[in-house]
């Protein structure tokens, strides 16, 4: 049959739209366990949990390996007699006051961490995600003449100093990532969380 | 509005390469259906509906499930306790499953009391039979992954059906299994046939079910055939399109379908023990048997055949008899368009053997049902087997009573139907 | 036509109701009925668990963490009173008693609890915590009406000998509340949103009712 024309089109309009807007607001609620699943789960979160690390017993100079979400972070003991390269040098690099926001907002200070001579810092290369390696001593290497001491990524050659910094003219573009941490007691870091501010 | 439109554009631009207008036009707003359909033609649309519903729950669970015999149990709780809203999907696809039956079994049903298998919807008929068939099998692959005390026993019990076939039976189970027991090694391959090949045939043969469907039209509960009375422009005069009339009727059920169904998965999750059992709330142990196993409610009808069937004959064993009339109960659908001798379509101008026998169908479909859902007495056996006689007499008496019953006049157009 | 419809229903419903068949072992089950909304009674029964029933039955498919946010414990407080191993906060509620070492010592390895309300309901969790007697036949001198010679001693029989029968009652009604909890965390959640999702869906249900009214005008 040929349908008869409307009797009301302004209504018929009305109900059009409305059911039809309902029915796309009911699929956008419809999306939202589907989008949440996503998350990382109770058992993603409890493994990526804070770890709590004693520095009591690293050396001077020592740098140690902790594992938090599955990946490397580095924590350094930089000694006290060492730290003048902190101000020095400066201009091989590439953002030395730390404009990026690749560390908490405590650790925007000059020896990017919480406590003077401990360095926490994500060993994941900025540039594609290798692990650099540590260099700690001030002296030539293959790499670099006039090397100051420091991380060098052995993937493409980025190279960073003993508190993460870049390197201008080197593929990686911000300073290595500094994750939340705090000193729980003096000698206990806890990685993976700011503590009660 | 001018045939500028960037809109009107860009839709020639792929009208040109690809004919969306053309497959709009033969599948929404040309596509006509007979102007006295009713509710029963409603069910078609909600099982698509279900059906992308099950496939998109079922690729978030995959996601997070282990198909092993160690990791299977403790995942699926993983799902419902550690997984963001990991409970609401799953309780979705658990009560997806039983909604899918429900309105599988309520379609079948419309097409049975309209004759809709009838020429010329023979194979519209039998490819629904087959995502049926299909579904079934899903639906017992699905059931063995929680792998819970019922997971494991059902599993175990359907596949030494298998057993019961004469001369290679047991080394045809062993190689199902692919093990001497139900195993993980089983569960593994349960798990690829649930989420990749079943599915993909269950969508194909939809999608040839449709096709075919849209093809030669809806059948109506009157029977008549609607394209015979068209006017000047060819539009079929007691037809109507189904955009927009069918799909507005259609999303009005499916709101009154989302209620309930909501009203179940959020408010009776486990339906009582029918969508998930109590007992497969402890995981899958190969030396317990659970005092009671039952299989899910839309399987109990043909379980309960199964138990009826405890005698020899032929020389076949009873075991064996039991899968044959078991498997039949199932195959003998896709057999209605040519055992249906009827002049007419529709049980409304059927005479009154068809009724009866087909009222007769639908009684012992449900007492076997209810038989096959509690544990068996001899009375329960002496009924499932009247019942089982009395299910099978609608299929194998058909081509007698419909030939030589006598009918109504069809009408010529809708509009004549008393 | 109509006499079909109405056998289905009559039928479907025989169907329906003739589920019911419950007992609980020799007895009918207590009457239950759990409130898990109710945090005081759910935290008295996480006590009651973790001192009287943990050291055999694990929780092992739940976290710690998720009880103590779902029971409104502070995070801080649970860890320091209610976690016996040094376990983290973050794992999941697993003890530390092997299988072998459970057979040799009990003759049976005490099964894991997260799930019991599920798998035998709670009613019947309630019945057989307080259907316990005395029968010296039976190695712990004692037997249990619902679950007949069952391995587990009475493990809360100094408390029941202690408190006066309503008193007891209150603490395994508190103790079968929790583990109702702990075996279908979700649930409050699930029925919060569902009221939500049901009266979303009657509005829509209401327009495409509408729709689909004001477009069969065209049919008449």
């Amino acid at each position: 049959m040929q349908p008869k024309s409307p009797p009301n089109p302004g209504r018929r309009k009305f109900l059009t739209y409305t059911t039809s807007f309902l029915g796309i607001i009911g699929a956008f609620f419809t999306a939202i366990p589907f989008v949440s699943a996503f998350k990382p789960s109770a058992k993603a979160e409890a493994a990526g949990a804070p770890v709590k690390v004693d520095v009591s017993k690293l050396l001077p100079g020592e740098m140690m390996t902790v594992e938090w979400r599955g990946r490397p972070v580095f924590v350094v003991n930089i000694p006290e007699e060492n730290t003048n390269f902190i101000t020095k040098n400066l201009e091989r690099l590439a953002d030395p006051d730390m404009e990026d926001p690749s560390q908490p907002e405590y650790a925007k200070n000059e020896i990017r961490s919480r406590k003077k001579g401990i360095a926490v810092l994500t060993g994941v290369c900025t540039h594609l995600g290798c692990a650099p390696k540590y260099y700690p001593e001030a002296k030539p290497e293959d790499f670099d003449s006039n090397w100051q001491g420091g991380f060098f990524c052995p993937c493409h050659g980025s190279k960073f100093d003993l508190v993460g910094r870049v390197y201008a003219n080197v593929p990686a573009p911000t300073n290595l990532v500094v994750p939340p941490h705090f000193f729980e007691k003096d000698n206990l870091l806890v990685i993976g969380s700011d503590g009660v501010s | 509005m001018s045939e500028n439109t960037i809109g009107k554009k860009s839709l020639n631009w792929v009208d040109k390469r690809f004919p969306v207008i053309d497959l709009f036009e033969r599948h929404l707003s040309k596509y006509y259906s007979p102007s006295n359909i009713n509710i029963w033609y409603l069910f078609g649309f909600l099982l698509l509906i279900v059906l992308v519903m099950q496939i998109l729950t079922g690729l978030w669970l995959m996601m997070n499930y282990t198909n092993t015999a160690e990791g299977a149990f403790s995942s699926i709780e993983y799902i419902m306790r550690d997984v963001d809203y990991g409970w609401l999907i799953r309780y979705m696809h658990a009560g997806g499953a039983s909604a899918f039956f429900a309105l599988i079994y309520l379609h079948m049903f419309r097409g049975m009391m309209y004759g809709s298998y009838q020429k010329p919807r023979e194979l519209i008929w039998v490819g629904g039979w087959f995502v049926y068939v299909l579904l079934c099998a899903e639906g017992f692959t699905g059931y063995v992954l929680p792998w819970g005390q019922m997971s494991f026993w059902a599993a175990q019990v359907i596949i030494s059906l298998v057993g019961s076939i004469p001369f290679f039976g047991e080394d045809l189970a062993i190689w199902i299994r692919g093990d001497y027991i139900v195993s993980g090694i089983t569960l593994s391959r349960l798990f690829a046939f649930h989420v990749v090949l079943l599915p993909i045939l269950i969508i194909a043969v939809v999608f040839f079910h449709i096709l075919a469907l849209h093809e030669i039209g809806s059948n109506n509960p009157d029977g008549i055939d609607v394209k015979k009375h068209t006017d000047q422009d060819g539009v079929p005069l007691d037809a109507k399109p189904f955009f927009p009339y069918d799909i507005s009727h259609d999303f009005y059920a499916l709101g009154v379908f989302l209620l309930i169904f909501c009203t179940v998965i959020f408010f009776f999750p486990e339906g009582g023990g029918y969508i998930i059992e109590y007992v497969n709330y402890e995981p899958a142990n190969p030396l317990s048997t659970p005092a009671h196993i039952v299989p899910s409610w839309y399987y109990t009808p043909f379980y309960a055949m199964l138990r009826a069937i405890d005698f020899p004959l032929f020389g076949l064993t009873a075991k064996f008899l039991g899968f044959v009339v078991m498997a039949a109960g199932i195959a003998i659908f896709a057999a209605l368009p040519w055992l249906d001798r009827s002049p007419v379509k529709s049980i409304k101008y059927k005479g009154i053997f068809s009724k009866v026998f087909l009222a007769g169908f639908v009684i012992s479909f449900f007492v076997l049902a209810y038989l096959g859902s509690v544990p068996p007495t001899e009375t329960k056996n002496m009924l499932a087997k009247v019942f089982t006689f009395l299910y099978f007499a609608y299929f194998l008496l058909m081509p007698f009573y419909t030939r030589f019953e006598k009918c109504k006049p069809v009408p010529e157009r809708v509009g004549d139907a008393a | 036509m109509k006499i079909l419809f109405y056998f289905t229903i009559l039928f479907s419903s025989a169907f329906i109701f003739s589920a019911g068949e419950y007992r609980c072992g020799s007895m009918e089950c207590d009457y239950f009925e759990a409130d898990v909304s109710d945090k005081a009674s759910l935290q008295r029964g996480l006590s009651t668990y973790m001192n009287y029933c943990y050291g055999c039955h694990s929780l092992k498919y739940s976290r710690y963490k998720r009880v103590a946010e779902d029971l409104l414990i502070p995070l801080e407080m649970y860890e320091n009173n209610l976690i016996f191993d040094g376990s983290k906060i973050g794992e999941l509620m697993e003890i530390s008693l092997t299988k072998e070492d459970a057979i040799n010592w009990l003759g049976a390895y005490p099964p894991d609890l997260t799930l019991e309300a599920r798998l035998r309901r709670p009613d019947w969790i309630y019945t057989y915590l307080r259907n316990y007697y005395p029968d010296s036949s039976r190695p712990y001198g004692v037997n249990n009406k619902v679950y007949q010679n069952v391995n587990m001693p009475h493990v809360l029989e100094d408390m029941q000998n202690n408190l006066s029968q309503s008193e007891y009652d209150q603490v395994i009604y508190d103790l079968t509340n929790f583990m109702t909890y702990v075996a279908d965390p979700s649930a409050e959640q699930r029925k919060r949103i569902g009221i939500y999702v049901l009266l979303f869906l009657i509005i829509f249900t209401a327009f495409a009712y509408m729709t689909y009214r004001e477009f069969k005008k065209d049919l008449k």
